[in-house]
């Protein structure tokens, strides 16, 4: 007997019946289809709203404090 | 083509030897059977994705999977109970008639016990060669490793089992 065929004769009885393998197959489809993740999108005119309230913050932020009577 | 047809085709192109793979991590058929469902699961969730790699791409898609999961299995040490489970259950799944068919199952045994000693590149390489019947270079992208490691890894195993049956069939040579 060769080592090919010995190692033949092992791997039938470890690998995966096609019974096995229609079980697994059938447990897995009939599992719930998976929903897809809904990805919040933006408004489009964020950036406008964005840039506009940082350069008024920015502003803001920079102007000399008046001082005290 | 339908999603359950797609994943079909994976399936079947596949199965064997992420089965194999994990075989030849664990040492148990029956933990490589719920990981390998385990990482079906993630293609049938992922099919879209799958669905626009290159030809070879869910190949290497499929065994990134199977190896982070596998790292995953030894790190719970659920692989260590398997294939203590594996060798538990060996003797008894053997059956009991004639002589013919003991000595047979007797020499599966032991190249199977051959096989869990050796290294586990070595016993990975040679049980996805021996179990998924796949090629040193569709080894070698699964593993991402070279094909020359791959046969390297393959020549030591083999050379390896054959010394352990050489042993057995001739106990007195020792």
């Amino acid at each position: 007997m060769s080592l090919d065929d010995d190692l033949a004769a092992w791997a039938a009885t470890v690998r995966l019946s096609d019974t096995e393998a229609a079980a697994i197959f059938q447990r897995i489809v009939g599992a719930p289809a998976p929903v897809p993740a809904v990805v919040p999108r933006l408004d489009p005119s964020w950036w406008r709203h964005f840039t506009a309230d940082f350069t008024a913050r920015m502003v803001a932020s920079t102007r000399p404090v008046r001082q005290a009577a | 083509m339908d999603r359950e047809a797609e994943f079909r085709r994976l399936y079947e192109a596949h199965r064997q030897a992420v089965h194999a793979y994990f075989t030849g991590r664990t040492g148990d058929p029956h933990s490589a059977a719920d990981l390998m469902q385990e990482v079906f699961l993630r293609v049938w969730q992922h099919l879209g994705t799958l669905a626009d790699l290159p030809d070879d791409g869910p190949r290497a898609w499929i065994f990134t999977v199977a190896r982070n999961l596998s790292v995953d299995a030894h790190r719970h040490q659920q692989t260590r109970c398997g294939a203590q489970q594996a060798l538990a259950r060996e003797p008894a799944g053997l059956p009991q008639p004639a002589s013919a068919a003991v000595i047979a199952a007797e020499r599966v045994a032991v190249v199977g016990e051959a096989i869990r000693r050796l290294p586990e590149p070595q016993r990975v390489t040679l049980t996805m060669a021996a179990v998924g019947g796949m090629t040193s270079a569709e080894m070698a992208a699964a593993l991402g490793v070279p094909a020359g490691t791959v046969r390297y890894r393959l020549s030591l195993a083999r050379r390896a089992v054959a010394e352990v049956l050489h042993r057995y069939d001739d106990p007195a040579e020792e």
